[in-house]
């Protein structure tokens, strides 16, 4: 007590300012470092911060990931019903493709006359044409279920526009009287058909010659026939056909083959292959709900993932609150924070990308199945990660708006 | 004209607004020598961490004018604070306020690169700087491996990281026990003549009252003695 009453009294007697000789080095320093120099160490902080809180870090990776899974499995499955839905056109081997005046896409209905078909293998840079017949029918199988199929009349001996993907019999086998080739996977659905099998299609016993795989499109699986055969399961009249497919010689422009056709054919019409691909596409976001329902699903997903990143990313901050106060009174700005958000930000967006598209590609993979397949392309992935940088630069702008407020003499209370 | 390191004239600082407002500063007056190991004690909400703030760029001065070492910073934008602060400030906080995902070593180098110092210097510094605050051995350390000794000389090696002619030192021995404390202040006196800082202290401690080459009281916002 003694002690402390003599510094009492000490300290409080008027005293003379003790000067202390000033060398180089007791002078204001330079100041802010140069740009990179600060990047890196704001780096380094933002990845300490990040590692060291590990909950935070996990919560905000599973934002990532689930917007990554949900609007690539939604997406993937969009584009994989759309594959489907162009899968005739991409596989016919056809350059042009002529159908009725009212169809915007492969579709069962109003058929052309067959002088079309004339026309075409007449018109200047036709390599050939060929037609095909497309309708329904319905298989029954021998305990009397019956099953859907669209079936595909094909010309013999080119079967141009005929069966692909095959994983049992040939082509080849539609030349056989009576004899079709059915989808692999749809074979318990024709009640346990195999090669040989014979069953009743459109009310005529036709007998398996061959299987397909992945041929479903979205609807009934494809069945394939010649010609005749399809034309009487189908009850197309004579000199009717569905649509003319054509090829083009090699180094005549398909458009301008096209418009020289559509001038001899005025009652139907021809596109290329990739407007009838595109005008299919846009059939199906602008006249039915599956873009949109899948479009909003894959928006839904982001925006889950979006709110995710923004509230633990936040919440991140807002527990550190007094690191970051300290940061800013030892002399870090505002655009030096944002650094710091900026890289956690994009860590967690690639981190979270890589680990959500290899689940996704295992998903897709697990669940492939011929009625249901992701097309998860390296597009779709490439844009999936893009906008995860951008979700996430945008998730951490919520914290930098708190940071900006905070005041680094909140280090003093 | 006296050597000054801080130079405050009739400085008063408003919280507030209207019936609300609380004056924590009713012009403050006060200078200090370049060199000089300070005390700023007083009760609580005498107004001597508001002015801690203010000289340390952390916070505006309502009016009055500040200089530190001759520059005037009372006048200066808000965006310039963080490079006054750089260029002029090393800060030694009550609750020692090291970033606890950072090593010591870090802890120190990243106040290092800050006033530009690269990678490889900074950490060789840092390394040097823990070694001459009795923590060689530990600058792998993360702070909550450590005592609040042990923190608060990291505190004090990030401090004067860079060489910061000013330090400035908010309660550094209130969370420590009275032999951490003394210890703790000795060796930021130490280091402060070693290296010729100039360090203002804000404390309530008494028992290093001692230490103080001038003890600043103030009160009520005022300064009562010098």
């Amino acid at each position: 007590m003694a002690a402390e009453a003599e510094d009492r009294a000490r300290a409080a007697a008027p005293r003379a300012m003790v000067l202390v000789p000033e060398p180089e080095r007791a002078k204001p320093l330079a100041g802010r470092a140069p740009l990179l120099v600060r990047w890196r160490a704001m780096s380094l902080a933002a990845f300490r911060m990040m590692f060291h809180g590990k909950l935070k870090m996990i919560g905000t990776l599973f934002g990532v990931v689930f917007a990554v899974i949900l609007s690539n499995q939604q997406a993937g499955t969009f584009l994989g019903l759309l594959k489907k839905n162009t899968m005739l056109v991409d596989n016919a081997g056809a350059d042009l493709w002529v159908i009725p005046p009212s169809a915007a896409q492969i579709q069962a209905g109003p058929t052309l006359p067959d002088a079309v078909l004339m026309q075409a293998r007449t018109t200047p840079g036709v390599a050939w044409a060929e037609p095909l017949l497309y309708g329904g029918g319905t298989v029954k199988s021998a305990n009397g279920a019956t099953e859907a199929v669209q079936i595909i009349g094909v010309k013999l001996p080119a079967m141009r526009g005929g069966p692909w993907n095959m994983v049992a019999g040939t082509p080849d086998a539609l030349a056989q009287p009576d004899t079709m080739i059915f989808e692999d996977s749809q074979r318990d659905k024709f009640g346990g058909m195999n090669l040989g099998s014979v069953r009743e299609l459109n009310g005529r016993r036709v007998r398996a010659g061959g299987f397909t795989w992945g041929l479903v499109p979205f609807g009934p699986a494809f069945a394939f026939a010649e010609y005749d055969l399809a034309r009487m399961l189908l009850g197309t009249e004579p000199f009717r056909v569905s649509f003319v497919i054509i090829g083009t010689e090699p180094g005549s422009d398909p458009k301008v083959v096209a418009a020289d056709l559509a001038k001899r054919v005025p009652e139907a019409r021809v596109m290329t292959a990739e407007e009838l691909r595109s005008s299919t596409v846009m059939y199906i976001l602008t006249r039915t709900a599956i873009g949109i329902t899948f479009g909003t699903a894959a928006l839904f997903g982001l925006i889950v993932g979006f709110v995710i990143v923004a509230l633990t990313m936040f919440s991140a901050v807002i527990d550190n609150l007094r690191e970051f106060g300290t940061l800013k009174a030892i002399g870090a700005t505002n655009g030096d924070l944002s650094v710091l958000l900026l890289v956690q930000s994009l860590t967690y967006a690639t981190m979270g990308s890589l680990v959500g598209l290899a689940v996704v590609s295992l998903m897709a993979n697990g669940i492939r199945s011929p009625q249901l397949a992701m097309n998860l392309s390296p597009q779709l992935f490439g844009g999936t990660f893009v906008v995860m940088l951008g979700l996430c630069v945008l998730a951490s702008s919520l914290s930098l708006l708190r940071l900006r407020k905070l005041e680094p003499a909140m280090v003093f209370r | 004209m006296m050597d000054l390191a801080v130079s405050a004239k009739d400085v008063t600082k408003t919280f507030g607004k209207g019936p609300l407002a609380f004056q924590a500063l009713k012009g403050v007056d006060i200078e200090v020598g370049r060199g000089e190991f300070v005390l700023l004690a007083g009760p609580s909400g005498s107004g001597k961490t508001t002015l801690l703030s203010i000289l340390g760029c952390v916070l505006s001065a309502s009016a009055g004018k500040v200089q530190l070492y001759g520059e005037d910073i009372s006048t200066r934008r808000e965006s310039e604070m963080p490079r006054l602060r750089l260029s002029y400030i090393g800060f030694v906080f009550q609750g020692h306020n090291l970033i606890g995902s950072m090593t010591a070593e870090e802890n120190v180098a990243f106040q290092l690169q800050l006033r530009g110092w690269d990678a490889r210097s900074s950490k060789k510094e840092a390394a040097h700087l823990l070694e001459r605050v009795g923590l060689g051995d530990k600058i792998d350390r993360k702070p909550e491996e450590l005592s609040g000794g042990q923190r608060q000389r990291i505190a004090i090696a990030r401090a004067i990281a860079g060489g910061p002619p000013l330090i400035l030192a908010d309660e550094p021995t209130a969370s420590l026990d009275a032999k951490s404390g003394l210890s703790v202040t000795e060796m930021l006196k130490d280091l402060a003549r070693e290296r010729f800082h100039t360090v203002v202290v804000v404390t309530h401690d008494s028992r290093i009252f001692h230490l103080a080459d001038r003890l600043v009281h103030l009160e009520d916002g005022r300064i009562v003695s010098t």
